[in-house]
C-alpha cells in the first residue's frame, strides 16, 4: 500500500475476538475502509453484522457492553470519528430535539458548531435523506421508514470520515431505498467511507465495491459483490431483492370465491390521530383463504389502516367487519378474538419472563386453561421455528428472533384475521422461509394482511396485492406490484 | 413540546416565578401570598393556561388545607386549647379559629408557589428552558439530566400505553372495575419498569453515536433569542428577589436581637 493510500484508511481493523456477555461474538476480522470506497457486510443473522459494525464505529465497550481483543483504528481522526444508522429506528432517537430538524442538529451541537454552521450541516443532511418535508415534525409522530431518514440524516449531519449503517433499508420503501443508495454514493463521491451492513442484496451488488461475508462470527469470504452473492447459497439475492416483478407464482384464489367470502370487509373508513387525518374513505376486502400484502409508500398510511382494524386508532366513519362480525364500537381486547396485529418494533410487544409465556399470553387473556394456552402457544412457536427456545427470555434474542416471537404470540390466539407489519425486516432467507411459513398456516385459519416493503416476499407469499397511497387504496388486484414499481 | 410562554426567554419565566415564590413565602401574610397567588393565576390565564394552573394548585392546595385540619382537630391540642368562639367542628372534634388560619395560610403559600412554578411546567418547554441554562454555562450532562427528569413523566406514560396497547392486542382487558384494573396494573408494571430501563441504555447508545460527550459544551441550531428589555426585566426580577431575601433575614435577625 502507498503512503497515499495509507492516508486514505477511515477505518482498520485487526480484531482478534469480540466478546459480548462473556461469549465471543466475532473473531478474526481484519478489515480496512478506505475513502470513497463502499464496502457491504452480509451473512445470516447472528453472523455478527452488528457486532462488526458496532466494533467498527467504536461503539463496543462503550455505549454498547462487550470487549474488543485487538486494534481498531480511524487514521483520519474525526470527532466522532464514525456515525451510525442503526436498523431499529425507533432505538435511535436521543429525545434532545422536539423536532426532527432539532434531532438531526444533536449530533453538530455536540461537535460545539456555530449555529449557522449546524444549521447549514441539518439543511443538507434534510435534503439529502430525503427528509426536508419532515423537518418540523415531532419524531415521535412519524412512521418507520420516515424515522429511518431522519437517523441517516441525523448521522449525515455529522460529516464523520466514516458512516456505518446497520440495515438501513429495513424499513423502507422501495423508492426511500433507491434514494438512500443515492445519498450514499454521493457520500463516498464526496469523500467518505462507508460500511454498510445489509439483508438488502440487490442493493448491496449495486452499492458496494467488495463485500465481507460472516458466518458464525467470522470471515467466510470477501470479494466482489456479485461474485460472491450468487455463489453462496444461504444468501438467496432472490429472496432478498427489490427487482422488478413480474408475474405472481403463487395462483389467485378462486375469483367466485374470493368475491362470495370475504375475511375482512372494510367500507368507507376515515381514520387518523387528532386533527390528522390519514385514512380517507377507504374501503377494502381480502378474502377468506388468502394473504393479502399492504405496500406503499413510507407514511402512505399502511400501519395506521392496520391499527384502525384492531381498534388502536378510533374510526371515525366507515365500517369494518372481520368474518361477518361488526367490529365498530368493540374495544381492543374483544376485536383480539377476531383480529391479531404483529407491531413494526415486536421488541416493544413483547413482556413475558419466557418465550413459552409470551406465546401464552394471548390465549391465557382471552380466557384459556393454561395446558391449553401452552398447548396453541408450543405449536405457534414450532410454525416459526422457536420451540428450541421456550424456556429463553424474550428480552435476550436477537430482533430478528423476536420479530418471530411476536408473529408466534399473535397465531397462538388464533385470531380469522392476522396482520402482519414489516414481518421481514431484517430477516434472513431462513427468517423469512419461517413467516412464510406462518402465513401458510394463517392462511388455512382464515386471511393475513402483510404490510411490506419488501415486494419479493409479497411476490412469493401473497395472493393479492393492494397499494396504499395518502390513505386510500390506489390499486386493488393483479397490476397493483407492477404499478407500484412504476411509481415516481 | 412547545410552550405558551415560548415567546419569552425561558429564565424570564423562571425569574418571576422564582421571584412569586419568594414573595408568597417572605412578604407580610397573608396578603404577599394572596396577591402571589392572584398574579400567577393572572399570567397563567392570560397566555391561555388558566385552567392547567388552576388544577396544578387546587391539586396541591386543597389536600394540603384538609390534611392540616384533619390533624388539627385528631391531634386533640385544639380541642383542648378550648378552641373559643369561632372554633369549627369536624364531626366530633373541634378546631381553633388559629389552627384554620394557620392551614388557609400553609395551603395559599403552597397555591401560590405550585400556581408560579406551574407557568414553568405548563408553559415553558423543557428543552427550550435547558438550552437557555445551557447558553449560560450549564454542563451538557447537567441539561441532559434536567431534559431526561423533565421528560421523564410523559416518557413513562408514552411507555405505559404502548404496553397496555400491546397487552389488549392479545387480548387483555383494562376495564372490570377497581379489581380489573388493578390487575391491568400489576401487568403492566413489570414490563413498564424492563422497557424504560432498556430505552435508557438505548438513549445512551444513540447520545454515543452522535458524538455526545458530557465534558464539552454544545453548539445551538438556534440560540434562545434574548431581547435587550427583556435582560433588563430579567435583572430587576433578580434584584428584587435579592432584595426580598435581604429584607427578609435583616427583619428576622433584628427580631433575634
Amino acid at each position: 500500500m502507498s503512503a497515499r493510500d495509507r492516508g486514505d484508511v477511515a477505518l482498520s481493523m485487526r480484531v482478534r475476538r469480540v466478546e459480548i456477555g462473556g461469549v465471543t461474538a466475532l473473531r478474526d476480522v481484519s478489515l480496512e475502509v478506505r475513502r470513497g470506497e463502499i464496502v457491504g457486510i452480509a451473512g445470516h443473522v447472528g453472523a455478527g453484522k452488528t457486532t462488526l459494525a458496532l466494533t467498527a464505529a467504536g461503539l463496543l465497550g462503550r455505549a454498547v457492553p462487550g470487549r474488543v481483543d485487538g486494534e481498531v483504528r480511524h487514521p483520519l481522526g474525526g470527532s466522532p470519528p464514525a456515525s451510525f444508522v442503526f436498523a431499529n429506528p425507533w432505538t435511535q432517537l436521543t429525545e434532545l430535539g422536539g423536532t426532527v430538524e432539532e434531532e438531526v442538529a444533536v449530533g453538530p451541537e455536540n461537535q460545539g458548531l456555530a449555529s449557522h454552521v449546524i444549521r447549514a450541516r441539518v439543511d443538507a443532511a434534510l435534503a439529502a435523506a430525503d427528509a426536508a418535508r419532515l423537518a418540523l415534525r415531532a419524531p415521535r409522530t412519524l412512521s418507520g421508514g420516515e424515522l429511518q431518514r431522519v437517523a441517516l440524516a441525523s448521522a449525515l449531519a455529522l460529516d464523520a470520515p466514516l458512516m456505518v449503517l446497520d440495515e438501513p433499508t429495513a424499513q423502507l420503501d422501495p423508492e426511500s431505498a433507491r434514494d438512500l443508495a443515492a445519498s450514499l454514493r454521493a457520500l463516498a463521491t464526496r469523500g467518505a467511507a462507508v460500511l454498510l451492513v445489509e439483508q438488502n442484496l440487490e442493493l448491496l451488488a449495486t452499492l458496494a465495491s467488495r463485500v465481507v461475508v460472516l458466518a458464525d462470527g467470522a470471515p467466510l469470504a470477501e470479494g466482489a459483490p456479485r461474485a460472491l452473492l450468487e455463489r453462496w447459497p444461504p444468501l438467496d439475492p432472490r429472496l432478498g431483492a427489490t427487482a422488478t416483478v413480474e408475474a405472481r407464482e403463487h395462483p389467485a384464489a378462486p375469483a367466485a370465491r374470493q368475491a362470495h367470502d370475504p375475511l375482512l370487509e372494510i367500507d368507507g373508513l376515515d381514520a387518523g390521530y387528532g386533527a390528522h387525518e390519514v385514512l380517507h374513505q377507504l374501503s377494502l376486502r381480502i378474502p377468506r383463504g388468502t394473504a393479502c400484502a399492504w405496500i406503499g409508500r413510507n407514511g402512505a398510511g399502511k400501519s395506521t389502516l392496520a391499527r384502525a382494524v384492531m381498534g388502536l386508532v378510533p374510526a371515525r366513519r366507515g365500517t369494518i367487519r372481520v368474518a361477518g362480525t361488526p367490529l365498530d364500537g368493540l374495544p381492543v381486547e374483544r376485536r383480539a378474538r377476531h383480529v391479531g396485529l404483529v407491531f413494526q418494533d415486536p421488541g416493544r410487544q413483547l413482556f413475558s419472563r419466557t418465550v413459552l409465556e409470551e406465546a401464552a399470553f394471548g390465549p391465557r387473556a382471552l380466557g384459556a386453561r393454561r395446558a391449553h394456552a401452552e398447548e396453541a402457544a408450543r405449536e405457534a412457536l414450532a410454525v416459526v421455528g422457536l420451540s428450541m427456545l421456550e424456556r429463553s427470555h424474550p428480552g435476550d434474542l436477537a430482533p430478528q428472533l423476536q420479530r418471530r416471537l411476536s408473529i408466534a404470540a399473535a397465531l397462538a390466539s388464533r385470531p380469522a384475521l392476522l396482520m402482519l407489519d414489516e414481518p421481514t425486516a431484517g430477516q434472513d432467507a431462513e427468517g423469512k422461509m419461517w413467516i412464510a411459513r406462518a402465513l401458510g398456516v394463517q392462511r388455512a385459519r382464515g386471511a393475513a394482511a402483510v404490510i411490506t416493503h419488501d415486494l419479493a416476499f409479497a411476490r412469493r407469499t401473497c395472493e393479492r396485492v393492494v397499494t396504499i397511497a395518502h390513505g386510500r387504496v390506489s390499486n386493488d388486484g393483479a397490476g397493483a406490484l407492477a404499478g407500484y414499481l412504476k411509481m415516481p | 413540546m412547545s410552550g405558551a410562554l415560548d415567546r419569552w426567554n425561558p429564565l424570564t419565566p423562571l425569574a418571576a416565578a422564582l421571584l412569586l415564590v419568594v414573595a408568597a413565602y417572605t412578604g407580610p401574610q397573608p396578603w404577599s401570598a394572596v396577591a402571589a397567588l392572584a398574579i400567577a393565576l393572572g399570567v397563567a390565564t392570560g397566555s391561555g393556561m388558566g385552567r392547567r394552573v388552576l388544577a396544578l394548585v387546587s391539586a396541591v392546595a386543597i389536600p394540603t388545607v384538609l390534611l392540616l385540619l384533619i390533624m388539627s382537630a385528631t391531634s386533640g391540642d385544639a380541642s383542648a386549647a378550648g378552641a373559643g368562639a369561632g372554633a369549627i367542628a369536624i364531626g366530633s372534634a373541634r378546631v381553633s379559629r388559629a389552627a384554620v388560619l394557620d392551614a388557609l395560610g400553609v395551603s395559599l403559600r403552597l397555591g401560590a408557589a405550585v400556581g408560579a412554578l406551574g407557568w414553568i411546567v405548563a408553559g415553558v418547554s423543557p428543552r427550550r428552558l435547558t438550552r437557555a441554562l445551557a447558553e449560560r454555562g450549564l454542563p451538557a450532562w447537567c441539561a441532559y439530566v434536567l431534559v431526561a427528569s423533565l421528560e421523564a413523566v410523559p416518557e413513562a406514560r408514552r411507555r405505559a400505553r404502548e404496553v397496555q396497547d400491546a397487552q389488549r392486542c392479545r387480548g387483555l382487558s383494562t376495564g372490570g372495575g377497581v379489581p380489573g384494573r388493578l390487575r391491568a396494573l400489576a401487568r403492566l408494571a413489570g414490563p413498564l419498569a424492563v422497557s424504560l430501563v432498556t430505552e435508557s441504555e438505548e438513549r445512551a447508545l444513540a447520545l454515543d453515536a452522535r458524538g455526545f460527550d458530557p465534558r464539552r459544551r454544545r453548539g445551538a441550531l438556534a440560540p434562545i433569542a434574548d431581547r435587550r428589555g427583556e435582560r433588563l426585566a430579567r435583572a430587576a426580577l433578580w434584584l428584587a428577589l435579592v432584595a426580598l431575601l435581604a429584607w427578609r433575614i435583616a427583619r428576622a435577625l433584628r427580631g433575634a436581637a
